[in-house]
């Protein structure tokens, strides 16, 4: 880590985030789907994605809706025509041998320029700025994968074109971060609001990549390339930054170079020296007129806007709960849902979002499921009543984080009558038949061995059956049951108070 | 055209007649084709003489019930870059030999649906990359009416199937006068429709902002009938336009009003032309006058830098659209290839013709940093100052000029001079920059029986005025 104290070598750091859009029903040009995932190795093809010649692209309505939301989202201000261009390379991957997107420099036209984008850092609870370049809209190239021995020893690389032509936006900001933590911030909080918004899966395979452009003390820009997560978006940064460190500080120069990020290993290794800029030939596509914002794209995108990880925060807080819980709320969307239309209905917000921010997400995590669908989570009502009946002391809290909301998640379709534990009811008759029948654990406890209480609770409500109770209260009777009548059990033997 | 040979709506008459039927015209084809092709080597691929028999017995039961479609029987030849189903399509190019990915042009599903029978695919320059038929890599195509000299390209396969009667009608592709040269050369009839009237999907592109897919025939009435049922909006094509031209074949027999023509004779595209063709071209004119038509000279004078706008675009785009031919998808591979590379590279090296070659490397330098400002974007200004002109000039009048500056060349002639082919489109490319429909038609033959033709052009979607002027034009000549 270079040391804090260093100004000069204080870095600049910019971000290309490339977003898959999957929650699209088509890639950008055809008709096949966004979402490839599922489907055998060249089974989501047509002409248009193959690249065949005479198959013509034709731009599909919702990638522009969702890349014209995306603008909004970002704070930029969608251009009136997209103008799509051809950048030529050659690769595997790359059916026609060149990607459509929209260059400037070739008289192409962005989905949007010149944005700003706030975001909040939960490292240090600021709200922050990122001056957002430019965002295009343009098709992911298929995917090679190669046998053993990897891309320099596999006789052959197999190329799956099922991507090809999946929506894709390529979202590039000014170099305004200056840390890994706040670089990693500012693409988690780009993805929860891609993924209120409705227009991706931040969490599929392969959803999104990250390029960061890194400089330290002013010197020459170092790209790293093929970022796949958001922790290695903090661990690559890093990495380069003490990299290019060590460099300056030991007298050197570095050298403006494309490098990738070799997330096993934890480095980045060279790829290539910009000592030339690539030819990438870029000329207007001459299939594709300009595509023209029109009032009802942009209506249709504004709606995907109802819901922003910034507006539901900023809710929360409102309420009076505290930061750490009202980001964890706003963290998981369909909890933050699950939040708002709670509060509506329940006597106190902020035990309203430790119930759901803390106890339920907790419960999910701990049964492996960060992400539930709605289906999978409590309804409103169920929340509000819970909390209520706290508030009306009718339920401890305790019983409600420890037994009811587990039971929620093992079944969410029962009612909150069958969770809720029932009062302990037990006749004195059967209780003391029980404890006779156990004598030796009520001796056990009598004696101060507090565990045999436990035993005896276990035992009452195996005998009880499948009525639920809570297993608290029950001890409660039991063990005053035992004090009132501790001479009848235990009459041989001197007793210890316990 | 050979003598002899009947315009399809003729032939369409005698099947309503009943004095022919489409199986019996069929096996008259099947001769034309067997007496001629030897020579002329205008077909890339024939379909099954059985499958055909079997097509045409079809159309023939058509008739006889009363369900005739409007091309019924109709035997189309379909230039071997635009995609069929039925037969592989090459671009005349080793790359793509025995090519067939399974879909076809849009184009050619509508004809098919309104009765005609494809009977095979047509030679032209590979990737319709030349102005003679000559650099197809399947061989050259020869001119029926001379067979030692082209038939013009690129679609000079379509063009001389025509000519001698190896079909009933064709489709070409136009890029820069690829159907209007041939039709010039062979005495048929080339229409090149406003851009974006034709659906280009399934045309294998050569350069997609300047080209579409093209009727071709023996007179005018068939150009406009196969037109009328080749246009119209396609929405697996974004460049294409909607606009009604049903009917059109019927229209244009209506004839028109010398009086009400006024004809503008662009100074520009008559320099360097052939005396023969020019005293035609004056008679025709002249003969318009004494009808009452207004003729005038005009000067627009950024016509004399169209070939190399036009060039230069071509070149730019066909550089890109051929770049995905790099050995993996396509028939043409390295199969010694010991890399990827290896492979992209000997695939395009042994695959692709000398001119393909050249216009890809003249294609990737005028886009190259650097250079593209100077080539392609001052190509692209000029384009918008041709096309502006054109706009305006044909707003009030038909434009007219001579197709070619030539007669057709001999074999071989223009082999070793790249320009010197490249001139040939210089009537030609215009329509193209422009966007707007050009017509070429014969109006005479010289006494060694080459064509005499003329070429008109008009406003975008002016493609019924052109005939009318075309039908009256032939009209004219023949009773002088
Ligand atoms: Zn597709």
């Amino acid at each position: 880590m270079p040391d804090r104290g260093r100004k000069d070598l204080d870095p600049m750091i910019g971000l290309e985030i490339h977003v898959q859009l999957t929650n699209s029903p088509t890639k950008l040009f055809c008709q096949c789907k966004a979402e490839y995932r599922q489907y055998p190795p060249n089974t989501n093809i047509c002409p248009v994605c193959l690249g065949m010649p005479g198959a013509l692209p034709v731009v599909q309505l919702v990638p522009l809706i969702y890349a014209v939301a995306a603008s909004y989202a970002l704070g930029c201000k969608p251009n009136p025509m997209i103008i799509f261009t051809r950048k030529h390379y050659y690769y595997p991957d790359l059916p026609k041998n060149y990607q459509i997107t929209e260059f400037e420099g070739a008289h192409g036209a962005p989905v949007c320029k010149d944005g700003v984008f706030r975001y909040l850092d939960p490292n240090t609870w600021e709200w922050k700025s990122v001056r957002i370049r430019r965002i295009n809209l343009e098709e992911d190239p298929g995917r090679s994968t190669y046998d053993k021995g990897g891309i320099t020893r596999s006789p052959f690389v197999h190329v799956d074109y099922n991507r090809s032509g999946v929506p894709l936006l390529e979202i590039v900001t000014e170099p305004d971060l200056r840390s890994p933590r706040e670089a990693r911030a500012l693409v988690e909080y780009l993805l929860l609001t891609l993924e209120y918004m409705g227009v991706m899966n931040p969490r599929l395979e392969g959803a999104f990549r990250v390029d960061s452009n890194i400089s330290v003390g002013g010197g020459e820009r170092v790209e790293v390339k093929n970022i796949g997560s958001t922790l290695d978006v903090e661990k690559a940064i890093r990495y380069e930054i003490l990299r290019q460190s060590k460099i300056i500080e030991t007298g050197g120069v570095v050298t403006r170079e494309t490098r990738h990020w070799d997330g096993v290993k934890g480095i980045t290794v060279p790829l290539r020296h910009k000592e030339e800029e690539e030819e990438y030939l870029y000329f207007p596509d001459p299939d594709l007129p300009p595509v023209p914002i029109t009032p009802r794209i942009k209506r249709q995108a504004a709606e995907l806007l109802r819901l922003t990880p910034a507006d539901v925060y900023r809710k929360i807080t409102g309420y009076g709960v505290k930061r750490e819980i009202a980001w964890s709320i706003t963290l998981v969307p369909a909890l933050a849902k699950l939040y708002l239309r709670t509060v509506s209905l329940a006597k106190d917000k902020i035990l309203a979002a430790k119930l759901v921010g803390v106890d339920l997400k907790g419960e999910l995590k701990e049964k492996g499921i960060e992400h539930p669908s709605e289906n999978l989570l409590p309804k409103p009502e169920t929340i509000a009543r819970l909390v209520n009946m706290v508030i009306d002391k009718e339920l401890p809290y305790d019983t409600v984080k420890g037994i009811v909301i587990p039971r929620i998640l093992d079944n969410p379709n029962s009612t909150l009558d069958q969770v809720i534990p029932k009062k302990a009811s037990i006749s004195e008759d059967l209780l003391i038949k029980i404890l006779k029948e156990n004598r030796r654990a009520v001796c056990d406890y009598l004696q101060g061995k507090k565990k045999a209480l436990n035993y005896l609770v276990g035992v009452v409500i195996r005998t009880l059956g499948k009525v639920a109770v809570d297993p608290r209260e029950l001890r409660n009777i039991i063990e005053k049951t035992i004090l009132d009548n501790k001479e009848y059990f235990c009459e041989n033997n001197s007793v210890t108070k316990p | 055209m050979v003598p002899g040979q009947l315009p399809y709506w003729k032939t369409r008459q005698r099947y309503l007649e009943g004095s022919l039927k489409p199986s019996e015209h069929l096996e008259e084809i099947f001769e034309n084709i067997e007496k001629w092709e030897p020579v002329i080597n205008a077909y890339i691929s024939l379909r099954d003489k059985e499958e055909l028999r079997k097509a045409s017995k079809q159309a023939d039961k058509a008739y006889m019930q009363g369900t005739a479609r409007p091309l019924e029987g109709a035997f189309l030849a379909v230039k071997d870059n635009i995609m069929t189903i039925e037969l592989p399509t090459t671009a005349g190019s080793l790359m793509l030999k025995g090519f067939m990915p399974g879909y076809e042009a849009t184009v050619v599903k509508k004809l098919k649906n309104a009765g005609a029978i494809i009977i095979g695919k047509t030679n032209l320059d590979e990737y319709a990359m030349g102005s003679t038929t000559e650099y197809s890599a399947y061989g050259p195509t020869r001119n029926p009416l001379d067979p030692n000299r082209v038939p013009g390209g690129s679609s000079g396969g379509s063009g001389a199937v025509l000519a001698y009667g190896g079909a009933d009608l064709a489709l070409g592709s136009d890029t820069g006068g690829s159907v209007r040269l041939p039709a010039a050369y062979t005495g048929t009839i080339g229409l090149k429709p406003t851009y974006g009237t034709v659906s280009r999907y399934g045309l294998i592109p050569y350069a997609n902002s300047l080209e579409q897919i093209s009727p071709m025939a023996r007179d005018l009435i068939d150009t406009a009938l196969l037109f009328e049922y080749m246009a119209g909006k396609d929405p697996f094509d974004a460049t294409s336009v909607d606009y009604d031209y049903t009917g059109l074949s019927e229209r244009i027999r209506e004839g028109l009003d010398p009086s009400t023509l006024r004809i503008c004779l662009p100074q520009e595209l008559f320099e360097h032309t052939d005396p023969v063709i020019l005293k035609t071209l004056d008679r025709l004119y002249g003969k318009l006058e004494s009808q009452g038509a207004t003729v005038e000279e005009i000067k627009i004078p950024v016509l004399r830098h169209v070939l190399p706008a036009y060039y230069t675009i071509a070149f730019a785009e066909a550089a890109s659209n051929l770049a995905r031919y790099d050995g993996s998808l396509y028939p043409c591979r390295n199969q010694d290839a010991k890399s990827w590379e290896d492979n992209v590279i000997g695939a395009r090296t042994s695959c692709f013709g000398r001119e393909v070659k050249r216009r890809i490397l003249m294609g990737v330098y005028v886009l190259s940093e650097g250079y593209r400002d100077a080539y392609y974007v001052a190509a692209s200004k000029i384009r918008r100052l041709v096309k502006e002109a054109m706009l305006s000039a044909t707003r009030h009048c038909v434009i007219s000029s001579p197709a070619s500056p030539v007669f057709p060349p001999r074999l071989s002639e223009t082999l070793d001079d790249p320009l010197k082919m490249y001139a040939l489109d210089r009537m030609t490319v215009t329509a193209n920059l422009a966007g707007i429909p050009a017509l070429v038609h014969p109006l005479a033959y010289t006494e060694q029986g080459l064509p005499i033709p003329v070429q008109w052009m008009a406003h975008p979607f002016g493609e019924e005025l052109l005939f009318r002027v075309a039908l009256l034009a032939e009209k004219l000549i023949q009773n002088s």
